[in-house]
């Protein structure tokens, strides 16, 4: 009898969690070699039979997969994420797949690097972060706004923003603003409409999808705080030339606000009006005139930073305190915000509290959930209409002689220098007097957020219905004080008529999507996952305003108070979207996958036999080499490569980017109407055209993501080529035609671009490592076509959409060249010849290479983002207003007098040319700069190259060992400094390039209604229990 | 527990479905804040206050104040560049392009939409009224530019590049035009629809209509009358014209002391609502010349073209750099003649100017009947218009000294002033009267401008049909050659 001792099986239990003590349920646990494999319940409890000296491989999407050696009957597993190689991508709708499986690009941004380093906004974070991704800025207040591009232009008068969805429903951009940064847990980026295709047409731009913090289901509360300081001083102001002073002509006025007066010679002199006499002024800072008028005098030498020095040092305090926690079936976490900013305008302030809360609960198989966010704020601002002029504030500001020391001028109440009659400018305000005499408040709020219900039918299928809504209000009131001026003393400053706009503004968008998670194994070697849904949305708008002109109680700011007619305006959108949408994804051993995806969409702002269209996407996924799994190619895997993964991907995606209303041409009552009785209606100058498209991208991506040695080093590069065609573009119609523009679908678009993003560990060891993050990307888009003859359609102002050039294109009037470049100049007058429009480059970067490092010594971290945007062009609109008042510094290149224009030439005869060595320009004192100089545009095209030191932090976490210590699980602090340094071009001397002053695709025209540029320092403490 | 999650997901699933197959639910892109189509007597009066403001201005300068820059009339006080470019007859696209783009997109656009077939005779006196004034701002522009877009202008989507007309053939087209609303008023049934108040020029008077257009018909004849080839042409259609305005043709539609709502000549030169005077205003002056021509001349209509300052008429010559002794209020600003409140009438065409049209045509032997009677007739119109007292002043001076035309013309540069500029220099580029006219300092050229360049605008949008470019101060328009 043969006796066998045989081994017995045991049941072996335990749980998996992560390094947290979160649980993870549906984790599988193998046991190695046999197909024997479970996978972890709900509580991420599982059961399996194994024998002492069995492996277990437990491994979970998103983690590094480990082996534990049986040896007992409970293995609790705790694993560790895998955080270079990002398994889990999270895509449309909040469903999660394995990089793997996606055959478009994405890239992913933790939310420590958003969060922990004290940003107001989450946008300014992602500034030089994610190749491709460009942060367009418009204004740079208390509350500043600003664009996410991803991969350049592809529409002239669409939208070219990504779309934001915040936990798997679709918000705006708005909302991500409103988000307290802290609450952020990551953000996947997906770059281009393949990525995005299943959202529709909103997501023809690419998509940020954002993710906020869950709580945990650890029966354990986190309780943290933080708290930050960031002061705020502003970096830079225009450069100004400092040769020449107050004056017209050539000659000293002490009344002007332009600078065409003498050379500054430190003498003296009178600034201001002429006091009547008898006039008490302060002592030693005037002077007299022979008949007894007194009058200021001051040095007509230049002030340094006579600008600067009006600016205030802006100060913001943010803390934030959250609680996380829950148990096995349910979590929540909560966090409460409150930011106090002051600006760094005198009197400009921000106030806003936010609440978030997200929970949810397990029952059984079902889950129910909430994602919300609230936020209200309260706006103070320095407004926008100033004087009789209606003029913005900045340029009160800048129109300030080199000579004058504005920040002496702040008491307007009660120094006579500074008061309105007093003032030395005739011809601008004193911006101190603005700042309380025209105001703009206002006061929002936001609740945006989704509710869901998950089930878990069965293991291959969850359906998930959800509801978002985003809904926002805000009231303002936009008021001015009156103001009447001395004749005497002011006798060319206009009455200012007060005024005061009351205005409300709603919006809210809502919709349901409802969709079934389908995972199911074909056969073994064939694995599906689906995703099948519908949606829909409805989006209003509703804005109204009443304004009271003329009112009688001063400082009482209410439309009862006014005399004259009540103007008012109301103006309300609706839009209403649905589709179906199905994605399907079919996997072969691991290694190869096909992705078909499908929408079709229904919108109300196209024609009625245009609103329904269908699109489709298409894609593959190869994965060459993984030593973690099945590849193509296992002969490419080496101690080098490690990992590599090629996709290519082609989509077809519809926009229906026609405002809300536009295909219909309408009356608008006349402003100046009506008179009594009669009323008036004007046909509106816009026309369009009768049979609009829709506009169509079709795009097609190569990608390569590469891991190198076990992931140290990893690669992501991407080639993209998409084509637009149809756009829907307003065009400049000629005057003759009867409209100033016409709606039509005008031409195709194709843009070509490569981006290359680089994660490095250069150094690992315990103590100290050095992480480093390049990421670089190019994109080209060219006009190939426009409706008709058209050579070039208007976009706004000098920005252009060219045909056979980069879009977009900056046009405007040039020098006259002659074959060899040289300037030819008129000859009766040794001016330039004015030419025609020319195009002047690119308005968008050609290059951008952002550089991240973190370097960790123990506790310490420190972080560095710089980076460097190149290849393009902005139009200075700030210096083509300032020539007049002669601050340029080429207005004083030539001493003030007549010059011969340096390598000019005549035409002797048609198409010869000789050099003009002996006719000088007219008039260089002034009449040259002013109406010549700045007729010619192109004088104000700069070089919009720039390279930022976005963000330098340092961070100190306090040990584990002193944490239990003292009993807390994290304590850090951090010091950050942003937009610390700014290399500009020569060149460009006035403002930052990034400033747009459009909300539109106008962008590469700036510097003129926006502050100047800040750097910011700050401190932060964060703590948790 | 189960169930109800059940319950609910189908819920779920059947709202999505529902609003999904709702039609309505995508019937929401009607805008309800702006009409899509309005009754044409809504329509009426905006174009006529436009017509105002192609003239006097918008807070741009438009034909007025050119015109009587060109002519002369206006110069610029001490411590003002206001008028820079003018004076150096800085022709160029972007001179003075407002008058192109306003005229087509703004007057003419909104006159063409009352240009409407109703049934039967509804809309006859709105298509008349809608000729009559089309033809006055085409007109303009042809007199100020020479062949433009016409037949296939103002087509908005339908035609985004209209090509450009032969001048002649437009101006043959407006007395078609003009005699195609003049039968349409007197073909006018009783469902004809008359504007009524709506219509801010005459109240829903069509007699005065047909009169109006008569007048129109008139200047654009006289226009031509140094052609020879229309000699015959010319006295063929003045046969037709059976009436002449007796009165000064005006906008008003109630103009108030409010922002954006005060007369355009009184808002832009003189006073805001406030009763500030403007700085354009201050700016503004006579020139040395015209003061010395009235004062010469005795003619007392220069206290109320332009404004007695205390120390006595000054004025300053266009071009010249002049010292504070000139500042604006040492010189003669425009007068109360000119500027009479923010309520005052926008004159279009003067009861002056159409005596004086009548007086010409009888001297050339259009019409029938004494000169003389008019000439005095219409130098007596302008007094009154102007509020002033005639006394003993005559035209008989001029009548008896020069070319009976050249009296005429140089009279009606007189009357014009200030009110009518434009008109005085498409006159003046016709006929070469008044004669000895200064031209500014700074001319870089012998003589002022004969017309000027198409403007960038239309250049940009519709190149392949704009002409080149003709030479502003020598190709003169058609009809002065």
């Amino acid at each position: 009898m043969v006796f066998q001792v045989a081994i017995a099986q045991q049941t072996v239990t335990g749980s998996v969690s992560d390094e947290e003590g979160n649980l993870l349920p549906g984790a599988t646990v193998v046991v190695k070699g046999t197909s024997s494999a479970v996978t972890s319940d709900f509580d991420g409890n599982f059961s399996v039979k194994a024998t002492t000296g069995d492996i277990l491989v437990i491994s979970f999407v998103g983690f590094e997969s480990q082996e534990f050696p049986v040896s007992g009957s409970i293995i609790n597993a705790i694993l560790a994420s895998s955080n270079k190689l990002d398994e889990v991508v999270v895509t449309a709708y909040g469903v999660n797949r394995a990089k793997n499986e996606i055959t478009y690009q994405t890239e992913r941004i933790g939310g420590e690097s958003v969060s922990s380093n004290s940003f107001t906004s989450a946008t300014s974070a992602l500034a030089g972060k994610v190749a491709g991704m460009q942060i367009n800025i418009q204004s740079n207040g208390v509350n500043p706004s600003s664009k996410i591009i991803l991969r350049g232009f592809r529409s002239i008068s669409g939208g070219n923003e990504a779309l934001i969805v915040i936990d798997g429903a679709i918000a705006s951009k708005g909302a991500f603003d409103d988000l307290n940064p802290i609450d952020i847990e990551s953000l996947n980026v997906l770059k281009g409409a393949t990525a995005a295709a299943l959202y529709g047409s909103n997501a023809s731009n690419g998509a940020v999808i954002v993710t906020t913090k869950q709580g945990n289901n650890k029966s354990k509360f986190t309780i943290g705080a933080s708290s930050t300081f960031t002061l705020e001083q502003i970096a830079y102001t225009p450069e100004f030339q400092t040769e020449y002073g107050t004056g017209w002509d050539g000659h000293y006025d002490p009344i002007e606000n332009t600078n065409w007066g003498p050379r500054f010679d430190g003498v003296l002199r009178r600034v201001g009006p002429l006091f009547p006499v008898g006039t008490v002024l302060p002592e030693g800072t005037f002077a007299t005139t022979p008949d007894g008028q007194p009058y200021q005098v001051l040095p007509y030498a230049p002030v340094q930073d006579h600008i600067k020095d009006f600016f205030e040092t802006g100060e913001s305090l943010q803390n934030t305190v959250y609680f996380r926690g829950g148990d096995s079936t349910s979590n929540i976490y909560l966090s409460l915000g409150n930011q106090q900013t002051k600006g760094i305008i005198l009197k400009d302030t921000y106030n806003r509290s936010t609440i978030k809360l997200n929970a949810s609960k397990q029952l059984g198989d079902v889950k129910i959930g909430i994602n919300s966010n609230l936020l209200m704020d309260k706006t103070s601002e320095v407004g926008n209409s100033i004087g009789d002029q209606n003029r913005e504030f900045y340029w009160f500001v800048v129109n300030t002689p080199a000579n004058i020391p504005l920040k002496n001028y702040k008491n307007w109440k009660t120094d006579i220098y500074a008061s309105p009659d007093g003032y030395f400018n005739a011809f601008y305000q004193n911006p101190y007097w603005a700042i309380d005499t025209n105001r703009s408040n206002s006061k929002s709020d936001r609740a945006n957020g989704n509710a869901y219900i998950e089930w878990e039918a069965a293991d291959w299928i969850k359906l998930k219905g959800q509801v978002h809504y985003n809904k926002f209000s805000s009231f303002s009131k936009n008021w001015r004080a009156e103001q009447d001026y001395d004749p005497v003393t002011q006798p060319y400053h206009s009455f200012v008529s007060s005024f005061v706009t009351d205005s409300e503004q709603q919006f809210m968008v809502y919709g349901y999507d409802f969709f079934a998670d389908i995972k199911l194994d074909i056969t073994e070697d064939f694995s599906m996952k689906a995703l099948v849904g519908a949606s829909s949305s409805v989006y209003t708008y509703r804005n109204s305003s009443l304004t009271a002109v003329n009112l009688s109680i001063p400082d009482f700011y209410d439309i009862s108070n006014g005399t004259g007619e009540l103007q008012g305006t109301v103006d309300e959108q609706t839009k209403n979207t649905y589709g179906y949408f199905t994605d399907l994804n079919i996997g072969y051993q691991d290694m190869l996958y096909l992705n078909l995806a499908g929408r079709y969409d229904y919108t109300s702002v196209l024609p009625s036999d245009e609103n329904g269209y269908f699109y489709p996407s298409v894609g593959l996924s190869f994965i060459l080499a993984d030593k973690n799994g099945n590849s193509l190619i296992p002969s490419l895997e080496s101690n080098i490569i490690n990992y590599a993964k090629f996709t290519v991907s082609n989509s077809i995606v519809y926009n229906d980017s026609v405002g809300i209303f536009s295909i219909n041409e309408r009356f608008f009552q006349s402003s100046a109407y009506p008179y009594g009785s009669i009323n008036g209606f004007y046909l509106g100058g816009t026309a369009a055209s009768t049979d609009i498209k829709k506009e169509k991208l079709a795009s097609t991506e190569f990608g390569l993501n590469l891991g190198l040695f076990d992931n140290r080093i990893t690669l992501d590069a991407s080639y993209y080529i998409t084509k637009t065609s149809d756009l829907l573009t307003y065009v400049t119609s000629s005057p003759s035609s009867g409209s100033s523009s016409l709606l039509t679908n005008v031409g195709d678009l194709e843009s070509t671009g490569l981006e290359l993003t680089v994660n490095a560990g250069i150094l690992e060891s315990p103590n100290f490592a050095w992480d480093l993050n390049v990421n670089y990307s190019t994109s080209e888009t060219t006009v190939e076509k426009l409706a008709g003859d058209t050579k070039n359609v208007q976009v706004s102002g000098p920005v252009y959409a060219v045909l056979g050039e980069a879009y977009p294109q900056l046009r405007t009037t040039s020098y006259e060249r002659d074959p060899q470049g040289r300037v030819i100049i008129n000859p009766n007058t040794g001016n330039p010849v004015i030419g025609e429009l020319k195009n002047q480059g690119r308005a968008l970067p050609k290059h951008i290479v952002g550089l991240t490092n973190v370097f960790r010594f123990k506790e310490f971290s420190l972080s560095t983002t710089l980076d460097y945007r190149t290849g393009h062009v902005y139009y200075s609109e700030l210096a083509d207003r300032m020539e007049f008042t002669g601050s340029s510094v080429e207005s004083a290149s030539s001493n003030r007098q007549d010059f011969v224009f340096p390598n000019s030439v005549v035409e002797t005869a048609p198409g010869v040319y000789s050099p003009n060595t002996n006719i000088p320009i007219t008039d260089g004192k002034m009449g040259y700069w002013q109406n010549h100089h700045n007729e010619i545009k192109e004088n104000y095209v700069r070089d919009a190259s720039a390279i930022k030191v976005r963000e330098i932090s340092f961070r100190y976490d306090l040990s584990k060992k002193y944490l239990s210590e003292l009993g807390l699980s994290k304590l850090s602090l951090g010091i950050v400094g942003r937009n610390l340094i700014t290399w500009l071009p020569e060149e460009n001397r006035f403002s930052d390039p990034e400033f747009n002053n459009a909300t539109t695709n106008g962008v590469g025209v700036g510097g003129y209604q926006q502050s100047p540029p800040t750097r910011n320092y700050g401190f932060s403490i964060n703590v948790e229990f | 527990m189960k169930n109800t999650i059940k319950n609910i997901f189908a819920a779920l699933l059947v709202l999505s479905l529902i609003t999904a197959c709702n039609e309505d639910f995508l019937d929401v892109n009607t805008d309800p804040n702006n009409p899509t189509s309005v009754t044409l007597d809504l329509a009426l009066p905006v174009a006529q206050t436009y017509t105002a403001s192609s003239i006097y201005g918008t807070g741009a300068r438009h034909t007025n104040t050119i015109g009587n820059l060109y002519m002369y009339n206006w110069s610029q006080a001490y411590g003002f560049s206001w008028y820079l470019e003018e004076f150096q007859y800085l022709v160029a696209p972007s001179f003075y392009e407002q008058i192109w783009d306003y005229q087509y997109q703004n007057a003419l656009k909104q006159y063409h939409v009352l240009d409407v077939e109703g049934e039967g005779t509804t809309n006859n006196y709105f298509r008349a009224i809608s000729k009559i004034m089309k033809s006055f701002h085409f007109q303009v522009l042809v007199d100020m530019y020479g062949d433009i877009p016409y037949f296939e202008a103002l087509q908005r989507g339908g035609n985004i590049t209209p090509a450009f007309d032969d001048a002649e053939a437009v101006y043959d087209d407006l007395i078609v035009q003009l005699t195609t609303a003049i039968e349409m008023i007197n073909d006018a049934g009783a469902d004809a629809i008359n504007p009524g108040n709506q219509d801010v020029m005459f109240g829903g008077d069509m007699v005065n209509w047909v009169a109006f257009a008569n007048t129109l018909k008139m200047r654009i004849l006289i226009r031509q009358s140094g052609m020879a080839s229309k000699q015959a042409y010319i006295k063929e259609e003045f046969a037709k014209i059976t009436s002449i305005i007796t009165e000064d043709v005006a906008v008003n539609p109630g103009y108030i002391n409010e922002d954006g709502k005060q007369n355009p000549m009184w808002s832009f030169y003189g006073y805001d609502v406030a009763g500030t005077v403007t700085l354009t205003n201050d700016a503004t002056c006579a020139t040395q010349y015209v003061l010395d021509f009235l004062t010469d001349t005795n003619d007392p209509r220069i206290d109320y073209l332009y404004e007695r300052p205390a120390g006595g008429h000054l004025g300053v010559e266009q071009g010249y750099v002049v010292d504070s002794s000139f500042s604006a209020d040492n010189v003669s600003n425009l007068g109360p003649g000119i500027l009479k409140g923010f309520d005052q009438d926008a004159i279009i065409f003067s009861s002056s100017e159409a005596l004086f049209l009548l007086a010409e045509a009888r001297v050339r032997g259009y019409m029938s009947g004494d000169a003389k009677s008019v000439y005095d007739a219409a130098i007596r119109e302008s007094f009154a218009t102007l509020g002033a007292t005639q006394g003993t002043y005559t035209g008989d001076a001029d009548w008896n000294s020069k070319s009976k035309i050249e009296a005429i013309i140089t009279q009606k540069w007189i009357a014009l002033n200030g009110t009518n500029g434009i008109e005085s220099w498409y006159e003046y580029n016709r006929t070469g009267f008044p004669s000895g006219l200064p031209v500014s300092n700074q001319s870089p050229q012998p003589d002022r401008p004969v017309r000027h360049l198409y403007p960038n605008s239309e250049i940009s949008a519709n190149a392949s049909n704009v002409p080149a470019q003709k030479n502003a101060f020598s190709n003169k328009i058609f009809w002065a050659n």
